[in-house]
């Protein structure tokens, strides 16, 4: 007994679970195998070790059938879930991507003149920034002013009402977009035949980069077909396929429609 | 990144996956050897493997990852019983040993009453005695494991296995006996 107290429990259970250092071990079996005690306490330690791995050599099966089934299931629902999030960032991304397309369309139209159309000025084959849109530019307030008719009083009206306009979003910091759409009687305004503001138009295009005339081809053909008018149009004025088409699709694209 | 990288990627991910599921019955044997559930054994062998799973990066040694693992089912574990203070009472779990039938093999008894000891045991010394039984991991990783000083992880040992003697070796200094007798009526 006097050899057993040699060695804590502590020490024995080491022992026995090759914690030990080697020369430790070494001193520590010729010890043991000289002491019957301690024989016999690492003996009762082994056999311990022995039964709990006995014990639990055959765990008994989980209770729900093919864990390892409901393990794949959940690997592939997680990955399931991220792709799905990743088909509609695709969806909603491709769509955004997708948005200026039809805005540029009326781009194009205006870029190809008609021969028989005499525009003084050049055409916007592709026009300034100001025109393109993208996803970021979507919340940036958008208003289309439609002129139809060649009243004086009331065009001198309208173009201060887009003065105003222009000057309180630029006084707000927003980067607004305004454009006026020019058929019928309104396309007096930009012809540079009967044009009484010419001055004032150049003045306010000089000013704001953000503010686009367009005349309406239509116009611009039935004027030459009924009246034999070749139209010279203002610089810096744009010409669109058809006004009302170009009022339509502004506002399907979520422009704000005023009349003058 | 190549396509050899994303190639790569994927395969290493999948080495990874067939890795864990290796550990998976290894798990379960713990976890199993710690609640004596089956179902809540497999509860926590499924967390650990999700945790497991997400944290993946995390595993810079693979050599490391059987500690690591079973770190994370010792967190499972202990987060599990904070969750739910009304866990099953001990003394309950093992009453399988009452209900063992008297022409169940001496192996089944022997298990059954392991278990039954082992069940009896306070946590700490449940958890300890069972890593370095079942699973062979150092002093060292245990301590790491449970997040407790190695001299924890020690006297945590040296009390259950002197807990599981008291009781076990008299059971087995019994039957020894009764299968002596047995033999020589044989004879």
């Amino acid at each position: 007994m006097s050899q057993g107290k040699r060695f804590s429990d502590e020490f024995l259970n080491a022992f026995v679970d090759n914690q030990l250092a080697p020369e430790e071990k070494s001193r520590a079996f010729v010890e043991i195998s000289q002491d019957e005690c301690l024989n016999r306490q690492v003996c009762e330690l082994r056999k311990m070790h022995d039964l709990v791995q006995h014990a639990y050599r055959e765990p008994p099966a989980p209770p729900a059938s093919g864990i390892s089934a409901r393990d794949r299931l959940r690997i592939n629902l997680r990955f399931g879930a991220v792709a799905s999030v990743l088909l509609v960032l695709g969806i909603v991304v491709g769509r955004e991507i997708r948005l200026p397309a039809p805005d540029l369309q009326p781009l194009s139209a205006r870029s190809v003149p008609t021969d028989d159309t005499d525009v003084v000025g050049t055409y916007q084959a592709v026009p300034p920034a100001a025109t393109r849109v993208n996803a970021a530019e979507s919340k940036q307030p958008r208003v289309l002013i439609h002129v139809a008719h060649d009243n004086t009083a009331e065009l001198s009206q309208a173009l201060d009402d887009i003065e105003g306009l222009l000057t309180y979003y630029r006084n707000k910091h927003q980067s607004a977009r305004v454009e006026v759409v020019l058929n019928g009687k309104g396309l007096r305004l930009v012809r540079a035949d009967t044009s009484k503001f010419a001055g004032r138009i150049a003045q306010l295009q000089k000013e704001y980069k953000n503010l686009t005339f367009a005349a309406c081809q239509n116009t611009i053909d039935r004027l030459k077909r009924e009246q034999g008018v070749i139209v010279r149009l203002l610089p810096g004025v744009t010409v669109i396929d058809s006004g009302m088409a170009e009022i339509m699709r502004r506002q399907n694209q979520g422009w704000t429609y005023l009349q003058v | 990144m190549n396509r050899m990288d994303i190639l790569d990627f994927f395969l290493r991910t999948r080495e990874a996956q067939r890795a864990l599921q290796q550990a998976r019955s290894r798990l379960y044997r713990v976890a199993y050897a710690w609640c004596h559930s089956p179902a809540l054994a497999d509860d926590l062998v499924q967390e650990t493997l999700t945790k497991a799973l997400q944290k993946s990066s995390q595993l810079r040694d693979p050599k490391a990852r059987d500690a690591w693992l079973f770190t994370i089912l010792a967190n499972c574990y202990r987060d599990h019983f904070r969750r739910s203070r009304d866990m099953e009472d001990v003394d309950e779990l093992e009453l399988s040993l009452e209900t063992t039938p008297e022409t169940e093999s001496s192996r089944a008894q022997i298990v059954t009453k392991v278990r039954a000891a082992i069940a009896r045991l306070p946590e700490g010394q449940r958890q300890v005695v069972t890593l370095v039984d079942l699973e062979g991991f150092s002093y060292i990783e245990v301590a790491q494991i449970l997040d407790v000083p190695i001299g924890t992880v020690m006297s945590r040992l040296c009390r259950a296995r002197n807990a599981m003697k008291a009781i076990l070796l008299p059971e087995f200094q019994q039957n020894p006996e009764a299968a002596a007798r047995g033999i020589r009526r044989i004879k």
